[in-house]
């Protein structure tokens, strides 16, 4: 979606330091010459395909379509990208313009880790040196991914200030670009930030809704009549949504973290309920949930890639314009979604995606029978075994790390 | 001529450099900081920068953040009630000025308007949003010219040339000339190759109108003698605050007389 000088309707724009406007500026050129450079296209798709995978399949749901006896369910398999989530798409398109710029070292934020991760995988493939800002809080809940981080060489910092979490990270992130500028190039992973961050991730992340375009036509011959993805900064939901916006028959409905209840602290609800406010922080204007005060407030959500305080000001744009329909999911509900899908469809998701089966499932039986959904499952969800174990309160699992932890300590010291 | 101007203009023919010392407003109690504010006006301190702490404060070093976390970690912090102290203040001392500085957010929820507004009621001068560019910024130089504030633009060694041109040009109260790359305070990151500090002070005096003020990593007597002649006000942060927080009030004004008298 292109923006009008950087904003989408109210929101958006470029409120940054001003030691950041030349890299800003230079990002901005840099973009605009590489997106029409037929060069530039041809080496994001070949990496995409012979590095990620790509193109990822549509895959048919016939069990969970018979389950709920209402419209035909179809997921997007992003979980099927190189790293397991959609957040490649983004870092490989990103990283080649990066080798463009010349630059030689990427930063970036993570919440649960997948963009880390992500990140720190095309930068071991494409050498350039790597430093991620990651909630010290989050590095606890998450270190699977940040031991993998560090065995692609990336260097992980513990961010130790305010919640010390996703929003903390992205405020180190930026404080490390403003003295590393003139090398360093910062890799933001969602359709947040000053511009052109936003427009370039959704650019990069259009793969998404281009290749449902061409699979839906070849599987059914028409485009489907719903679209459904969660919302943490947006950039799944950006990249499903955004090829379809000028199909006016396509119904878009975007889902986020409702956590553990509507009170402040304990979801990450910003576009709807009116529970967040237009804002301006972290370089952009967007709706955030913050005080009356102005300072921006702690969320929670199952899945640590929603609970971001503010939103792509694309999505916030467009939901307010009544293009995409806001709805949100309670961690419960999402469990009990990803445990459906496990059970009728053999496929494992994240419990980010799960907050969309979860959306996409309360809608469905209400549905006519011939029209055909796709929900965008964003990621897999081997990451969050540990959360999906204490959720679902298996018995065995506590047991399992013990006799881990009792090997790993006793080899350890056999070793030593 | 800018009010601000104006006072610095005439400050300037008896002193050769002014001071601005910060202090985060409400750290680590609103009467602490208040007390603190006073101590360094009774000292002779030039002009007091006020920070309203923002949850975000991006442009900031670790000193800075951890007082706006910790000022904002067990209180509710109002606008109104900041401008209504700072206000009293600058009256309690005549002889020196108010700055605010702050983050958008904070400022934009309580109403541009209305804060440009209560800053000219309250003789608040100046006011500093490090994430409000030039650009950006419309609506508050509208409300600044109708009402006798300067908004301070802040240029860097890495500002391109035209650009340090026209933000110098477009200065008022003053500008506010950052030092390095980076953020405030001492920095761990390392910037990249910069042109000299008097260079890049002498291009900026080149293209204001406005007095102008140096602020980042200023640390030492030295570093304030180095502006003498180049500059008209030194701004100190971080090593004020890092003083504060070793010995309170105390170290603190030694390390304001050891910069400044």
């Amino acid at each position: 979606m292109q923006s009008n000088n950087g904003y989408y309707g109210e929101f958006g724009g470029s409120y940054i330091p001003e030691i950041l406007y030349s890299s800003q500026q230079q990002i901005l050129h840099a973009f605009e010459e590489a997106k029409n450079d037929p060069a530039f296209i041809a080496e994001l798709k070949d990496t995409w395909q012979n590095y990620s995978g790509r193109p990822t399949p549509l895959t048919f749901c016939k069990n969970l379509t018979d389950h709920f006896g209402g419209a035909q369910i179809y997921l997007k398999r992003e979980d099927l990208n190189q790293s397991g989530a959609h957040k490649m798409n983004n870092v490989i398109g990103q990283a080649l313009l990066v080798k463009r710029m010349g630059k030689k070292r990427v930063i970036a934020e993570t919440g649960a880790g997948q963009h880390g991760v992500a990140t720190a995988l095309i930068a071991a493939r494409l050498g350039l040196e790597c430093t991620i800002y990651m909630g010290a809080k989050d590095v606890k809940r998450q270190y699977p991914n940040v031991f993998w981080m560090k065995q692609l060489g990336a260097t992980v910092v513990p961010v130790a200030e305010g919640a010390q979490t996703l929003r903390d990270a992205l405020d180190e992130a930026l404080r490390d670009w403003s003295s590393s500028h003139e090398d360093s190039h910062y890799l933001i992973g969602t359709t947040c930030g000053c511009a052109p961050f936003p427009e370039m991730v959704a650019f990069f992340q259009s793969v998404i809704g281009e290749e449902v375009k061409e699979q839906s036509m070849a599987q059914f011959g028409q485009y489907p009549d719903r679209l459904y993805a969660c919302v943490g900064g947006g950039s799944n939901a950006c990249g499903l949504f955004l090829p379809f916006l000028e199909e006016k028959q396509v119904e878009m409905v975007g889902v986020e973290a409702g956590g553990k209840g509507l009170e402040l602290g304990q979801h990450s609800i910003r576009l709807s309920n009116g529970l967040g406010q237009k804002g301006i922080a972290q370089g952009f204007a967007t709706m955030f949930l913050q005080d009356e005060n102005g300072q921006l407030q702690e969320t929670h959500s199952i899945a640590a890639g929603l609970d971001y305080v503010g939103v792509s000001p694309i999505i916030a744009h467009l939901a307010q314009e009544g293009r995409i329909q806001m709805t949100y999911a309670m961690d419960d509900e999402v469990v009990a979604a990803c445990a459906l899908l496990l059970k009728k469809e053999g496929i494992i998701p994240a419990l980010e995606s799960s907050h969309a089966l979860a959306g996409a499932f309360k809608d469905a039986p209400n549905l006519p029978k011939e029209s055909r959904i796709v929900i965008n499952l964003s990621g897999r969800g081997d990451k969050d075994i540990f959360n999906v174990a204490k959720a679902m309160n298996d018995a065995t699992f506590p047991e399992f790390l013990e006799d881990y932890l009792a090997d790993y300590n006793t080899d350890n010291q056999g070793e030593a | 001529m800018s009010q601000l101007a104006q006072y610095i203009a005439e400050k300037r023919q008896q002193k050769p450099i002014l001071s601005m010392t910060h202090v985060v407003y409400g750290y680590p109690t609103v009467k602490d900081s208040l007390d603190w504010m006073a101590t360094l006006l009774e000292a002779g301190a030039d002009f007091i920068e006020v920070q309203f702490p923002f949850s975000d404060p991006v442009a900031d070093g670790p000193t800075i953040v951890a007082a706006c976390h910790g000022a904002l970690h067990d209180q509710q912090l109002s606008v109104e009630q900041c401008l209504k102290d700072i206000g009293q203040l600058g009256r309690d001392f005549p002889q020196a000025r108010i700055a605010l500085m702050s983050y958008l957010n904070p400022m934009y929820r309580y109403g541009l308007e209305k804060l440009v507004k209560r800053c000219a009621e309250e003789n608040i001068l100046g006011l500093i949003l490090p994430d409000l560019p030039y650009e950006q910024a419309g609506d508050l130089r509208t409300y600044c010219d109708a009402n006798g504030i300067d908004p301070v633009w802040l240029v860097t060694p890495v500002t391109p040339k035209d650009r340090l041109a026209f933000l110098a040009s477009e200065a008022r109260g003053f500008l506010y000339c950052v030092a390095r790359s980076g953020v405030t305070g001492n920095s761990n990151h390392n910037g990249g190759p910069q042109q000299s500090l008097d260079e890049y002070l002498a291009e900026i005096n080149e293209h204001s109108n406005a007095p102008i003020g140096v602020g980042f990593g200023i640390r030492e007597k030295a570093h304030v003698d180095a502006l003498k002649g180049k500059a008209d006000v030194a701004i100190i942060g971080s090593a004020l605050l890092d003083a504060y927080n070793k010995g309170g009030k105390e170290e603190g004004l030694k390390l304001f007389n050891s910069l400044f008298n």
